[in-house]
């Protein structure tokens, strides 16, 4: 696991190029944007228990996501791979929720998109300001490896603990144990963050 | 508006990685609707997603994949979400996409306790709604077969965990028996998302289960 290739100078390379479908609707950077990180999502989906084919859709459209929202995308506040990680799992949930049937479902980008739209007027109860993705950068890497791989598995791939113990080869108490202590680790680093504001 | 209780971190975690049902996605995003804290983790887990998907091994896409999106390209963009209408007299403290679903009627669950479910636009294993209670109502010692979340929009209640005011998130589990009241002053109105059903405690409790339906 490595926070150098998503945080590091690669990473604006990829924020540029969203900068520029949103400017010119330059279909280069799209096609460079969609070799990339379409077999990213495809992957990701199906460690997500997503089929073949699901899985080939949510990548197709989560990159097609991409291409309209690019002139909504801010690199200041989150780096390419986590905005277009948060598309591809809306594109998900979304495609989840139409095959149970929900006509009326308010799409889950319209739910996101209201935090963004309602941290001004939180500002007034002096609430702390989001983190800027380079502080969670910065929070994120204070976390050993092995503590973010039970965390990618529990929470993004939904694998039991159990599993995760035997896929890992390690006792079920360790799983439980790394998964509570990179949370509450994470939790404190942001606290301590929000205190120095 | 002081926020003492928040959801655990695993929560906000599974919120992040998009793995929660719709009625619980609610009751966590009507707290952090207030709740900086709880919104920087979940942007926290958002990032860790963002390094998972960048670490991912890629799947090969099939050959015509990319040739078919930009043909989509030009395709003119979905509408937006069907914009219902906000109930006009939901809560205000709700996000404004709680208040696009639709609501019940208030319901009587009991004496000085009324309930109004938000019907959610597809089936799931969570029900949600509001629940109102007057000033100072003790509500029946109870325990939960499954999880419920409970968020305050206003007014208090208390209970063995502490006291739970607008903004307050409570979880009750398996393991939670407790007797909530509610604080004097005004109605406390919180929403609660709810799976399994309430066990209620005692004699008055048991004598009143078949008639409490939430
Ligand atoms: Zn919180
Ligand atoms: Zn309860």
């Amino acid at each position: 696991m490595s926070f150098d290739k998503a945080g590091g100078a690669s990473r604006d390379v990829w924020s540029q190029r969203i900068e520029r479908i949103a400017r010119d609707q330059d279909r280069t950077a799209f096609a460079e944007i969609f070799n990339h990180f379409a077999p990213r999502v495809k992957a990701f989906m199906r460690r997500n228990g997503a089929s073949e084919s699901q899985a080939e859709d949510i990548a197709q459209e989560a990159m097609l996501a991409v291409w309209r929202k690019a002139s909504l995308y801010n690199p200041s506040a989150s780096g390419a791979a986590t905005w277009i990680f948060t598309i591809a799992r809306n594109q998900r949930i979304d495609a989840i929720r139409r095959e149970q049937r929900g006509g009326g479902a308010v799409r889950v980008d319209d739910v996101e998109a209201e935090y963004e739209v309602d941290d001004a007027p939180l500002a007034d109860l002096r609430m702390a300001t989001a983190q800027s993705e380079a502080r969670l950068r910065e929070a994120l890497t204070v976390l050993p490896g092995e503590q973010l791989k039970v965390i990618e598995m529990s929470f993004f791939q939904e694998k039991a603990h159990s599993e995760i113990a035997e896929t890992l080869r390690i006792p079920l108490g360790t799983v439980k144990s790394r998964v509570r202590l990179a949370m509450k680790r994470l939790r404190a680093i942001l606290e301590s963050e929000h205190d120095d504001d | 508006m002081t926020i003492e209780h928040h959801p655990d971190e695993s929560m906000l975690a599974a919120y992040a990685a998009g793995v929660i049902d719709l009625g619980q996605r609610i009751a966590l995003a009507t707290h952090l609707h207030v709740c900086a804290r709880c919104r920087d983790f979940v942007r926290a887990m958002e990032r860790a997603g963002g390094v998972f998907l960048e670490d991912a091994e890629p799947r090969p896409m099939s050959a015509d994949a990319l040739g078919r999106t930009l043909a989509r390209l030009d395709e003119p963009p979905p509408p937006p979400s069907p914009a219902a209408a906000e109930a006009p007299d939901a809560p205000i403290e709700l996000p404004a996409f709680v208040r696009r679903y639709a609501f019940g009627p208030w319901r009587f669950v009991a004496p000085r306790v009324r309930m109004r479910p938000i019907r959610l636009p597809e089936p799931g294993p969570t029900r949600v709604f509001l629940l109102k209670s007057a000033p100072n109502t003790a509500l029946l010692e109870h325990a939960h077969t499954a999880l419920e979340m409970t968020c305050v929009l206003s007014g208090a209640f208390r209970h063995d965990g502490g006291r739970y005011g607008p903004g307050d998130f409570d979880l009750g589990d398996d393991t939670v028996r407790h007797r909530p009241t509610v604080e004097d002053g005004e109605d406390c109105v919180s929403l609660v998302a709810m799976q399994g059903d309430l066990r209620w405690k005692g004699v008055w409790g048991r004598l009143a289960q078949p008639f409490i339906r939430l």
